[in-house]
């Protein structure tokens, strides 16, 4: 038999360490943790559920931001919603940079009242300066408003409204209790 | 002999390292903790968490999950798939349990929870599919429906149309995949949320043994609703609480929160007229109690529990388990749900007596 053919005892030795040895490299594969949002940063979310409070204010039930708004944004933003990326992404930055130039605070920091002046300024389009150009304004209010909706008054399986705390506020019991129409004791 | 071909040598070299490295990352991943192995799927990672928090906290996943290997190649080909997903981003953001895994998990709860388990499989609620779905009787009376999946069947994948044939109230029934029958319709995960908030059980510390009651954490309760559309457990204390009525009287409802999860199926009807559908709410003299001041919660049996509330030496003197109710003959007029002092008193309830005689029949003397 010729040896020079086989692997030696050695040679299987020392690749068997290396194999194994090699698996310690695996950990760095593990995946870092995802940050707890993942479409927006977390300045984005800030500014977000700052506008989600004041589009659905708390009172004696959740307010906007609270009831989710926030992460229903984030989660859709990642899956259906793919598609507002863009528009999300420059509404914010132009929100900011407004509020920058306006106020010198960012829209987190300013009072409830300025802030509900400068929703509504976004609401009505009158703002035309910087990026607010062709009734952007207006146009993403809009959509921030309908999926502030979305998530407060949706199925919490796509974000928002946890423990459905909106349906609670409505008097609408989740999941409904109904039986069979069957059986009668 | 013949010499090998170097690059043969090269890939046998190559198989052994793969084989080496599948083995060494397959035990690497079976041993580490869960933060360095199954968690970092983000996909899982939710529920990762709620275990941190859980009472199995001190399980690792594989104690109920099984190993990738656990169900030979089917979960090897599924956790392969998993990988796949993940990397190319087709996956979901959650992933959750189908029903083949939900039974494997029933089984491994039994490997701690005999006692649980065996109560369970005597009781009403281990039906399997064919006697829920094939029930002649029942299915001629109400139309089959997507609905039953609530409250059967929940973990099953598809419509009721994927399930049973025909969607009729004219038979004969079939199921229409292979092997359902004789599964159990009504799992553990139906009503139990392993990883629900909790603590692991602890010796008493026995310094004070008279403060051991009050040393005593309380815990949430251990029964949450699987909602099947949701693909989600609920809380009891987030379900919402029955309020039925007897004609225009609203009853008394036990504030038992446990019970929220029963009435999720033994339900009225839309105008939660107590007694209709599947409704078992105490009326008459057992109004307010809660299904399991009587219903063990695994067996649903009651057979033990009228001793509770009616001692044999008690201050009515009776035998209650002997009395003219379905308690004691399923013929009787009297049910238990809701029979009323005046269904045996037909004159006029009788003032109290010191002492009163009970007769073979279970009837009492005046």
């Amino acid at each position: 038999m010729d040896n020079s053919s086989k692997i030696s005892r050695r040679d299987f030795m020392m690749l068997a360490t290396l194999g194994v040895g090699g698996l310690g490299l695996l950990a760095g594969c593990v995946q870092q943790h995802p940050a707890d949002s993942a479409a927006l940063s977390e300045g984005d979310a800030g500014l977000v559920g700052a506008m989600a409070d004041r589009i659905i204010p708390a009172d004696a039930w959740p307010g906007g931001r609270e009831n989710g708004v926030v992460t229903f944004i984030d989660m859709q933003l990642d899956g259906h919603y793919r598609r507002f990326r863009s528009e999300y992404r420059k509404g914010l930055d132009a929100v900011t940079e407004t509020c920058l130039r306006r106020y010198l605070k960012r829209f987190e920091a300013l009072s409830p009242e300025v802030q509900d002046s400068f929703l509504r300024e976004m609401e009505s389009g009158v703002l035309r300066d910087g990026e607010w150009k062709e009734g952007f304004s207006k146009r993403f209010f809009e959509m921030l408003r309908s999926h502030a909706m979305q998530a407060y008054y949706g199925s919490p399986r796509h974000g928002g409204n946890p423990n459905y705390a909106s349906y609670k506020m409505m008097g609408i019991d989740y999941p409904p209790i109904i039986g069979q129409n069957r059986y009668g004791l | 002999m013949k010499k090998v071909p170097t690059f043969l040598r090269a890939l046998t070299v190559v198989m052994i390292l793969l084989v080496v490295a599948c083995c060494g990352f397959y035990f690497y991943w079976n041993e580490a903790s869960a933060r360095s192995s199954c968690e970092s799927c983000h996909e899982i990672e939710n529920s990762s968490i709620m275990w941190a928090r859980s009472g199995h906290r001190d399980l690792p996943c594989k104690e109920c999950h099984g190993t990738a290997l656990s169900s030979g190649l089917h979960s090897l080909q599924e956790k392969g798939m998993m990988f796949v997903h993940h990397f190319t981003g087709t996956g979901p953001r959650q992933i959750t349990l189908n029903e083949r895994q939900v039974l494997e998990l029933t089984e491994n709860c039994r490997r701690c929870h005999g006692a649980e388990y065996a109560r369970w499989i005597s009781g009403g609620h281990s039906a399997t599919y064919a006697a829920i779905f094939l029930n002649d009787k029942h299915n001629a009376g109400e139309q089959l429906n997507a609905d039953c999946l609530r409250c059967h069947g929940m973990f099953f994948g598809g419509a009721i149309e994927d399930l049973v044939t025909p969607v009729s109230t004219k038979g004969p029934w079939q199921l229409k995949v292979a092997g359902q029958s004789d599964l159990p319709a009504i799992p553990c995960l139906a009503c139990h949320e392993v990883h629900r908030e909790g603590s692991p059980a602890v010796r008493a510390g026995y310094d004070d043994p008279a403060k051991i009651f009050y040393y005593r954490r309380g815990s949430p309760s251990n029964v949450q609703w699987y909602d099947r559309y949701e693909k989600i457990h609920i809380r009891v204390e987030a379900l919402p609480l029955l309020k039925p009525r007897e004609g225009t009287r609203e009853l008394k409802v036990s504030d038992d929160p446990r019970q929220q999860v029963c009435v999720q199926c033994h339900a009225p009807n839309a105008f939660h007229q107590a007694g209709t559908g599947d409704d078992r709410t105490p009326r008459g003299v057992h109004e307010g109690l809660s299904c399991l001041a009587c219903h063990d919660g695994h067996s649903n049996d009651s057979r033990w529990s009228c001793v509770n509330c009616h001692p044999a030496i008690s201050n009515c003197g009776l035998d209650v388990t002997k009395m003219n109710t379905t308690f004691a003959a399923s013929g009787s007029p009297h049910n238990i749900h809701f029979v009323r002092c005046i269904d045996c008193h037909t004159k006029g309830i009788p003032p109290k007596h010191g002492s009163r005689l009970q007769r073979a029949d279970g009837t009492h003397s005046k």
